[in-house]
Parts: structure tokens; C-alpha cells; sequence
């Protein structure tokens, strides 16, 4: 059984040893999506911006349900924009409006 | 700075679970191994993970463990191995000697 | 087929994807700030395509004819992949194992996705997924049947968490009969799951 203690050491990434299922030999080509967040994401780094680890930490304070319900570049992409906010490098509202921008964008394109 | 563990040496993995940001994996930690090779000096990501990207480096090392040593149920060779990378202020000394280690 | 959520939003019908969404704000907010260039994500996902499995191939067929080239990259594989015009773009360091008649090498993330990224590409998602994550550390060998690798019991498995800051790349053993063969050749024979160590190269 899963106790509260459990949930906080053995967070969602950490997998080694636990049950699992069969394996699945999947893969797929990368969506311009997902290459564009990859990519993103090395910049980030590149620049200190969110280092590879904020970035992972980032992940894992997202919380088992969402990490478990997002997809793995999207975690990338909701993680960024959190270290981001919480080092003071952007603020949620600029982000925000900048999101509603790019939305009347792709609108007027379409 | 030396390094304070070095090639062959026991050591045991500690067994800590406070919330943060850390890679040394749950099923690793409070087993014994030995240090398979010294590797260089990294920042440490217990501090990279929240924004400190200087003047924190610990030297890495890989240990080595026996896989029946990790698993209790392990269905395979004794000497099949498992080997990890685990930061210096994650390790302290073996002092009990390995079983193989007492001479008769 | 479902439709791909992440489809080029410039040409979905839907509602752009939040997530897609996001991203490009984060972009485009940095480049208004003057933290990145506004070419720098463009020119990594050319970085990023222009790594692929391929490498790793031509990597091992040059360690199996050149034996001098084998040690060095056995000795340090961060500096041997650089020699051999592999760019390490990432910054990480290599250790690079070698398959034997003894010893069975395989890799695995536990933490996340951690892989060769300079020598391989990007990770199949399976290496990625639950089952390969947790399993390849507590029973490989049972694993490694599901790939059709059979280890027998008196080759050592040596299972490799790629948990922290090194990457690995594992040197499958050169199979018999190909002594007449180009290193073109021989590259062909190696795929990237002999690389991972969960598969070995078989001839054509």
C-alpha cells in the first residue's frame, strides 16, 4: 500500500524496481511540437536559464496526476514557464498575455 | 580537494528520505557496494535543481552492487551486477567486511 | 488514426494547443528580453536532427577495424567521439562499454531519460516508458527475452543506471563472418538497440 510518506520520497519519476507491465517496443517521429520544446529547452539550458535539473525538478513538482496525464514534452513546456516564473525571469501575467497574443494570432492566420 | 572514497572500497549507500530534488534512486539507498571508478567533480543537483549553478561540486562516483544484494527475489547469476552513479555526500565507509572478504 | 493534438497549429482547424502555445510564449518572451536569439531554438532542432543513430553505427565499425581507436574509446569516450567529428553538444561525458564473451552490458534511466544523446539521437519512447524504467534494473534478464535477447547464465549481466551526469553507449561485439567486410558494411549491422545493449548484431 501507497502511504503518504511514499508519495512524497518515491515521487512519479523515480521507477526503478517497481511493478510494471510488458514492454512496449514504441517509438515515434518527434511532432514540430515536441522538437521545437526539446529544443527549448537545451536553449534554457545553454543559458542557465532553467538547467537541466530545475527543469527536472520542475517536472516532478508538477505531481503524480499531471505527470501522469501529460505528455512527456508537454511536462517540459508547463515546468519551464514554472522555474521561469519562480526565478523572477518572467512573470506569470506577461506570460499570460503574451499566450493570449499568439492565440489571436494563429486565429486571424487560420 | 581528494577524493574520499577511491576504487574497490565498500561503501553504503545512505538511506535519507527528505523531500527534495535528488538522483540517488529510492532502490539504492541503504545497500552496499564498491566503487567501480572515481568520475570527476560535478555541481551538485540537489542545489542546480534550485537555480545554484556554481561553487557546489561533488565528486561522482559508480558503485557497483550485486544485484542479489538489491533484490531479495533476484532470478539470475550471483554475479550479475547493477552499477550507479552516486554523488560523494551520499556515500559513507562499509565497515562491516563483505562475507567473501573474511578469510577462513 | 486520432489526430495529433500537437499538429502544426498554423494549420488546425481546433483551438491552438495549450501546451503549443506555451511553448511558443516562452520563446518568444526570451527573444523580447534579448536572453536567447531569436534563431537559437531553430538552430538546435537542426543540431538535434543532424544527431541520429547513424552516428553510434560508423562509431563501432571504426572501433572493430581499428584497433588503436578501440582503446582510445574504450579509455575516454568523450574524447574519442570528439576525434572522430562527433560534436558533444550536450556537454555530457561518455563511458563506453564493451559487450564480451563474459560480460552483457545494458542501459537504463530509473530517473528519467537520461541517453547518448551527441552518439544516438534522442531516446526511443520506449526507453522512455514505465516497463523499460523499472524492470531493466530488477529483472534484465527477463526483459531482455522480450527484446529476443537470450543471455545465458554464464554471461554476466551488468545493468548501467544512467541516474546522474555520465552517459553510456555500449560497444556490441562484432559478429563472426564478417571479415571480408567494409566499415560501411559493418556499420549496417549495427543498430541502436545494440548500442543500448538490448539487442546484439546479427548478419543480414
Amino acid at each position: 500500500m501507497t502511504t503518504k510518506r511514499d508519495l512524497v520520497v518515491q515521487p512519479a519519476h523515480d521507477l526503478g524496481g517497481l511493478p510494471a507491465g510488458p514492454l512496449v517496443r514504441s517509438d515515434h517521429e518527434l511532432t514540430p511540437f515536441e522538437k521545437n520544446c526539446h529544443a527549448l529547452l537545451n536553449v534554457l539550458s545553454r543559458h542557465k536559464l532553467v538547467n537541466t535539473e530545475e527543469k527536472r525538478r520542475g517536472v516532478e513538482d508538477l505531481g503524480a496526476q499531471i505527470i501522469g496525464e501529460l505528455t512527456y514534452y508537454e511536462r517540459w513546456a508547463v515546468s519551464a514557464s514554472k522555474v521561469l516564473n519562480e526565478k523572477g525571469v518572467i512573470t506569470s501575467a506577461e506570460l499570460g498575455a503574451k499566450m493570449n497574443e499568439i492565440r489571436t494570432r494563429l486565429r486571424e492566420a487560420a | 580537494m581528494s577524493d574520499r572514497f577511491v576504487k574497490h572500497q565498500r561503501v553504503r549507500i545512505a538511506d535519507r528520505d527528505a523531500p527534495g530534488h535528488v538522483r540517488t534512486p529510492v532502490y539504492a539507498r541503504g545497500r552496499e557496494g564498491r566503487i567501480e571508478r572515481v568520475l570527476p567533480r560535478f555541481l551538485n543537483p540537489e542545489r542546480e535543481a534550485y537555480g545554484v549553478n556554481e561553487g557546489t561540486d561533488v565528486t561522482l562516483y559508480r558503485v557497483r552492487i550485486d544485484q542479489s544484494a538489491l533484490w531479495p527475489d533476484y532470478d539470475g547469476p550471483a554475479d550479475d551486477v547493477l552499477e550507479l552513479e552516486i554523488y560523494e555526500h551520499w556515500l559513507e565507509p562499509a565497515d562491516r567486511p563483505h562475507p567473501e572478504e573474511v578469510t577462513p | 488514426m486520432t489526430a495529433d493534438p500537437h499538429a502544426p497549429i498554423e494549420t488546425a482547424a481546433a483551438e491552438p494547443d495549450y501546451f503549443d502555445v506555451l511553448q511558443q510564449a516562452i520563446r518568444e518572451l526570451l527573444v523580447e528580453k534579448g536572453l536567447i536569439e531569436a534563431d537559437e531554438v531553430r538552430a538546435m532542432i537542426e543540431t538535434l536532427d543532424a544527431h541520429q543513430p547513424a552516428l553510434g553505427s560508423a562509431l563501432v565499425a571504426r572501433a572493430w577495424t581499428d584497433e588503436a581507436f578501440k582503446e582510445r574509446l574504450l579509455a575516454d569516450g568523450t574524447a574519442a567521439i570528439e576525434e572522430f567529428g562527433i560534436e558533444n553538444y550536450d556537454g555530457t561525458k561518455l563511458i563506453v562499454l564493451e559487450q564480451t564473451p563474459e560480460e552483457h552490458n545494458l542501459v537504463v534511466c530509473t530517473l528519467c531519460s537520461c541517453y547518448p544523446r551527441p552518439v544516438l539521437g534522442l531516446p526511443p519512447d520506449w526507453y522512455k516508458s514505465r516497463p523499460y524504467r523499472a524492470r531493466a534494473v530488477r529483472e534484465p534478464r527477463v526483459l531482455l527475452k522480450e527484446f529476443g535477447t537470450d543471455v545465458p547464465e554464464d554471461v554476466t549481466i551488468r545493468v548501467h543506471d544512467s541516474n546522474a551526469n555520465m552517459r553510456y553507449l555500449v560497444l556490441p561485439m562484432r559478429p563472426a563472418g564478417t571479415d571480408g567486410m567494409t566499415e560501411r558494411e559493418l556499420a549496417g549491422l549495427v543498430t541502436r538497440d545494440t548500442m543500448i545493449g538490448v539487442t546484439t548484431p546479427r548478419l543480414p
